[in-house]
């Protein structure tokens, strides 16, 4: 029961960060904050001048237009141009690794140390 | 001429590593033997051979001498000395000659100063590090030698990419390279230690010099990369996540692990096997980073030349430094004492071990968000980008904690404190960090749940911080370091909480509002230098009260051809007034970029406090 609260909370915070992340920057750079730019070296499409970039922004405008939610937008330019295009990799079986191993060693450093000390 | 004088004196250089590697054995056995005879002469003409090399190649820059490859590839008659001589280091084959020197002058400065140690300790030392040397020297010399010749001499270079034309990026490297050899010597020695089984008190006392050393120069090179990337790849951003700059990132986690690990095993005499771990894999860490950085398979902003060939050279020299490591740990970790004595959760040593516990939490979210993508290509053939988001995510909401043990952790005893010593006044502080973090939030409108956490934690670390000041108890270095940190993490979330930005496309004569200022496109001018044409724009920036104006340019290099765009920064103690701005394809505008960012300077400062605290820890302990 307390480790699914404590799952619970640390999910609630990941997803309340991420909303405060994405504050005060309009959708457009706030979206183009987390597009790598595909011709550039390891600039963000909001970071770059290039023409790609330009367009990129231009492209995120109309589909803002559109009337698209970020997900949808996101999605969209993942089918388009592959998950290498986002900076914030979703979580599936390639990446489950990525995400969880940090983690795992975190818990796995922190039971080796309360073994190690004693309590009382 | 110069490129037999720098050949030849690195196959000298070549010649007196393999002999001491060879003789190390022999005099091993022989206990009264004193090293400072015959292996002290040859590591000197070791470093004497390396330097004059470099210098010859220093030469070779400053004269423009095109019959060597590398200064005709990296030069041009028209740079500014400076910048001829800061081209040097600012390639492949140079900066590696840098990285040599470093160790050989380090091996030196390690040999003269480690007099009073045991013997055997000293020869273990050397031999690895000769072995290191030497694996440089054959990678220099088979693979990037900076001294290949040039047959019909050419008239003229090619240039150095301007982008590296900088003062900040003209010391960046050797200030950040003294920090990654630093951690060879840590390496070395503490094989040494383990197999001559002296992983002790007077070990930690000795090698926490060589900690130090690193970590500072490390800290200080990695504040020298985050400037120039601040003001000259014109993002306003200090630290992009980028692989080359996690690279350097993940020693210095490492390191400052180390160095408090270093701190118990001087004080308690204990954590023996964990200090040579963090040793072990600070170097491989080191190693790792220039081998990433050279083989050109990240993906990175910084990545300015590159050869997957050498990658391969380095790759297996890694291997094969680590894989030594590792037997050598297992073979002889036997050797280590294990004196164990009892902690408490309530201490000292538990606070260094929970520092410990997230230094390697914050190095593997790094690491792994570095390397992940690689391995993930190579095995489904999958790209997938990791970049700012995934680290956030990852390392903020561990931040909280972190922030609050770092508060707590120095103030306690050793061996074991009382519970109840969390006590009244900390308490009074916490609670005056939520009210202060309240109605700052309250006030610059930010209301989601996850930052006020953030900033009740950092501005309790900051209270306690110069609290501590106060108390005698702890030394002055640590304060400083541990208040600067404390100043490091309050600009930080300062600056991304109040940063403002504005962007716009403008032609000359323009005018724009943006929150209470006017921003006025004046003049637009041509201008020519040395090596360069620019475009200066005079912009200006004004409120009700007073007006700055900001002149940032275009800059069209000629040799080779290419465009920057420097950015105009006004800093002040407040805030920096930032604005850069670029070329468009319609004519007569320019994509105008500006951005008011506060506590700016604040953050520059905080590191070199940061830095300054362990130079004054050194200064301290030999004045």
């Amino acid at each position: 029961m307390k480790i699914k609260i404590l799952v619970l909370t640390i999910f609630y915070l990941i997803g309340s960060f991420n909303l405060s992340y994405a504050a005060n920057s309009e959708k457009v750079d706030q979206i183009s904050k987390n597009l790598r730019c595909l011709i550039c070296q390891g600039q963000s499409v909001y970071d770059s001048q290039s023409d790609f970039a330009l367009s990129m922004k231009i492209l995120i405008q109309n589909k803002i237009d559109e009337g698209k939610n970020d997900e949808q937008i996101y999605d969209f330019l993942k089918s388009k141009y592959g998950e290498w295009i986002v900076y914030d990799p979703e979580i599936n079986k390639n990446t489950v690794l990525l995400w969880v191993l940090p983690l795992i060693l975190f818990v796995f450093g922190g039971i080796l140390i309360l073994r190690k000390v004693s309590i009382k | 001429m110069l490129n037999q004088i720098g050949n030849y004196s690195l196959y000298i250089a070549l010649l007196s590593s393999i002999l001491i590697i060879i003789q190390s054995p022999i005099l091993l056995n022989r206990n009264n033997i004193n090293v400072s005879g015959r292996i002290f002469s040859l590591i000197s003409i070791q470093s004497l051979m390396i330097i004059i090399s470099f210098i010859a190649l220093i030469i070779a820059f400053i004269i423009s001498d095109f019959s060597n490859e590398t200064v005709y590839t990296n030069s041009h008659t028209s740079k500014p000395l400076f910048y001829k001589i800061s081209g040097t280091w600012g390639n492949h084959e140079g900066s590696l000659l840098l990285w040599l020197l470093v160790l050989s002058i380090f091996l030196l400065i390690f040999t003269i100063t480690s007099k009073n140690l045991s013997n055997k300790y000293r020869i273990l030392t050397l031999f690895f590090q000769e072995i290191i040397i030497a694996g440089f020297l054959l990678f220099i010399l088979f693979t990037s030698n900076p001294f290949m010749g040039l047959f019909p001499i050419p008239n003229e270079g090619t240039g150095l990419n301007p982008i590296l034309q900088d003062p900040a990026l003209a010391i960046h490297p050797p200030i950040l390279y003294l920090g990654y050899v630093g951690t060879s010597i840590i390496f070395s020695s503490s094989l040494a230690a383990l197999i001559s089984g002296s992983v002790n008190k007077t070990w930690a006392k000795h090698i926490k010099n060589w900690v130090l050393v690193s970590w500072i120069f490390l800290s200080i090179g990695i504040l020298l990369g985050s400037i120039w990337a601040y003001y000259e790849l014109g993002w306003g951003g200090f630290w992009f996540w980028d692989p080359v700059e996690n690279v350097s990132l993940m020693p210095w986690f490492c390191l400052t692990a180390l160095f408090h690990t270093i701190l118990i095993l001087e004080k308690r005499e204990m954590f023996h096997s964990w200090a040579v771990i963090l040793s072990i894999t600070t170097f491989s860490l080191s190693m790792s980073g220039t081998f990433l950085v050279r083989s050109g398979i990240l993906n990175s902003i910084h990545t300015f030349a590159n050869d997957p060939s050498r990658g391969v050279f380095i790759l297996c020299f890694l291997f094969i430094l680590i894989t030594l490591s590792i037997f050598i740990y297992f073979f002889y970790q036997n050797k280590i004492k294990n004196n164990f004595t009892k902690t408490y959760i309530v201490s000292k040593e538990t606070a260094v071990l929970v520092n410990n516990l997230f230094m390697m939490f914050f190095l593997s979210v790094v690491l792994i968000g570095t390397v992940y993508p690689i391995f993930l290509e190579v095995v489904n053939n999958d790209k997938i980008s990791v970049g700012p988001p995934f680290y956030h995510k990852l390392i903020v909401p561990f931040l909280i904690p972190f922030l609050i043990f770092m508060a707590i952790g120095p103030n306690l005893n050793w061996i074991k404190d009382k519970i109840n010593k969390i006590n009244l006044q900390q308490l009074l502080f916490f609670i005056l960090s939520i009210i202060i973090s309240f109605i700052f939030l309250k006030r610059v409108g930010i209301s989601y749940l996850f930052s006020l956490p953030l900033f009740i934690a950092s501005i309790f670390l900051f209270l306690i911080t110069i609290k501590d000041f106060s108390v005698k108890k702890t030394n002055l270095s640590q304060k400083i370091s541990h208040f600067g940190f404390s100043l490091f993490i309050l600009s930080v979330l300062v600056n991304g909480v109040l940063a403002k930005e504005y962007s716009s496309n403008m032609k000359v004569g323009d005018e724009r509002k943006f929150l209470n200022k006017t921003i006025k496109f004046e003049s637009l001018k041509v201008n020519e230098s040395k090596n360069y044409q620019s475009l200066e724009a005079n912009f200006k920036i004004s409120d009700k009260n007073n007006s700055i104006n900001l002149k940032p340019e275009v800059r069209v290099y000629d040799q080779p051809q290419t465009i920057t765009s420097e950015a105009d920064i006004k800093s002040t103690l407040y805030s920096d007034n930032f604005l850069v701005f670029n070329i468009l394809k319609n004519d007569g505008f320019y994509n105008v970029r500006y951005q008011i960012k506060p506590f700016m300077i604040w953050i520059w400062i905080s590191i070199i406090l940061i830095s300054f605290g362990g130079i004054l820890s050194i200064v301290k302990k030999n004045g």
